[in-house]
């Protein structure tokens, strides 16, 4: 018997290229709350916060990059406050903040054209974490009710969509540390097909729980640079020796482009194409040659209708373990060629997991308004092995059009974005 | 602390209910407390006033009054 003949090559009919506008940016990062002062910081190169953890005492990596200038209680009251684990809270700080930058008055929109997507590896851990050890020192009548609603991944939709009135589509996307690029990839298509007005979209993680970074700390994918943990995170670097692990959230407000005209929005910058791919390759490694990344990167490109040779700027997943960066830096260079300037802002913010997308999508849109690339800030000895044009140190101001951000998750879950600028 | 001080200093402290709106004759739906808050409550006031609550059958519907009431006869049991 002959084997099955493969399906023949189907050939579609490529969509028209869709240009959803950024009218409105929210950041809650290590490197400063507000957008304004995480460009600030991140352009600056300022340290991260590392607040003292002591659940974290003993570990070969006890140190996270944290979120310190900002209070939920404060900001959200202790009423919303207790219905929401860290990382919604963040989120919903994140998103008011989103909201207002785009001029838009949740009482005044049309709520069910408006939907949320947002992206988390790991959603409530923290409080799943607590839970389990209250259930093995203090019985199961002790358990908390609230154990389904905060830990759950989607937590941070549904707190946004509480607190801000959304009542369009909202929901979670969870691809490991791809899932912030992947909302907004999936908010830009949402725009396309129609299915709303405006988006929310972005990502949110905070997971400093002992658990998780005991497992990291045992996979060797953290840093455990203790004596100086500002500078433990070093993407491209030769001495680079893992990641280390950040809180925070990145949400834009990304809407239809004829509905921003309308109202007179200003629009920062535009998202035109993404694509998304899986390498079918390792629980966690990355495919070695980067060929899922590259399939994403090549189909956010072709779905924007650009060309490589437009980008001008590539906010790297850049994590500063010692493959992905190696790998990740290689599949750039093969695509795009040498030109573009690429960073890792993850040296500011650390690397906050499914909050990464969101808040490096954000930052690449403030680098397309401000024409101005940050730094890769602890990068002191660049790896000779990578061939890219890496911004070390200092930000470098530079003229260019088109940008694209990269990220790829556990899982082999790689995702792409490709943004304009206004 | 009487029972009544003690269930209102939690409400204030850990749901953010306004002081001003307590009152023996209010509804627990009106200080927010829905089926989820409640159930939170009681593991709360368990935890404070060492009471057993497990058989105790209240809804958002009962007053503030009814709820120290209650547990005003648990802990004096």
């Amino acid at each position: 018997m002959s084997a099955p003949a493969a399906l023949a090559p189907y050939r579609r009919t490529p969509l028209a290229p869709f240009a959803a506008a950024v009218t409105g940016v929210g950041l809650v990062t290590a490197a400063g709350t507000g957008a304004r002062a995480a460009w600030h910081g991140v352009t600056e190169g300022l340290a991260p916060s590392v607040g003292p953890r002591p659940e974290l005492d003993g570990l070969p990596c006890d140190f996270f990059y944290s979120v310190t200038d900002c209070d939920p209680r404060e900001l959200l009251g202790v009423a919303a406050q207790r219905l929401m684990d860290r990382f919604a809270q963040l989120a919903v700080i994140a998103a008011r903040e989103a909201v207002a930058d785009a001029g838009l008055d949740p009482a005044l929109w049309d709520s069910g054209r408006v939907g949320i997507v947002i992206g988390s590896a790991h959603g409530g851990l923290p409080f799943y974490d607590e839970q389990h050890a209250t259930l093995a020192e203090r019985g199961a009548r002790r358990v908390s009710p609230k154990l389904a609603p905060l830990s759950v991944v989607n937590g941070a939709a549904s707190s946004v969509s509480l607190d801000l009135g959304v009542q369009g589509p909202s929901q979670a996307v969870s691809t490991a540390c791809s899932s912030g690029t992947v909302a907004i990839g999936t908010a830009h298509q949402m725009l396309r097909s129609g299915a709303c007005d405006i988006v929310i979209a972005g990502g949110a993680e905070s997971t400093c729980t002992r658990l998780l970074i005991a497992s990291a700390c045992s996979l060797k994918a953290v840093s455990t640079r203790r004596e100086d943990p500002t500078a433990a995170c070093r993407p491209f670097d030769t001495h680079r020796d893992g990641f280390v692990v950040g809180e925070g959230a990145g949400l834009l407000v990304l809407e239809h482009p004829e509905h921003a005209r309308a109202r007179g929005a200003t629009v920062r910058a535009h998202v035109n194409g993404y694509g998304a791919s899986s390498d079918a390759h390792s629980a966690v490694a990355p495919d070695p040659d980067g060929l899922g990344i590259e399939r994403a990167l090549r189909t956010a490109l072709a779905d924007a209708g650009l060309s490589p040779a437009d980008v001008g700027h590539v906010n790297a997943h850049g994590t500063s373990t010692l493959s992905n960066d190696l790998i990740e830096a290689t599949m750039l260079r093969r695509v795009l060629g040498e030109s573009p300037l690429v960073t890792s802002t993850k040296a500011m913010t650390g690397h906050t997991l499914g909050a990464a997308g969101g808040i490096e999508a954000a930052l690449t849109v403030l680098a397309l308004q401000h024409q101005l690339v940050p730094p890769t800030v602890n990068l002191d000895a660049p790896d000779p092995q990578i061939e890219m044009d890496v911004v070390a140190k200092e930000a470098r101001s530079a003229s260019f059009d088109c940008a694209v951000k990269t990220s790829l998750g556990f899982g082999g879950h790689n995702a792409a974005l490709v943004l304009t600028r206004a | 602390m009487s029972t009544s001080e003690e269930i209102s200093a939690l409400l204030v402290a850990k749901f953010g209910t306004d002081p001003e709106a307590l009152g023996p004759d209010v509804p627990l739906h009106r200080l927010r407390l829905d089926s989820l808050a409640l159930e939170e409550l009681r593991l709360l006031i368990e935890d404070r006033l060492d009471v057993d609550l497990e058989d105790v059958a209240l809804t958002s519907r009962d007053t503030l009054g009814r709820l120290i009431e209650v547990v005003h006869v648990k802990a004096t049991a």
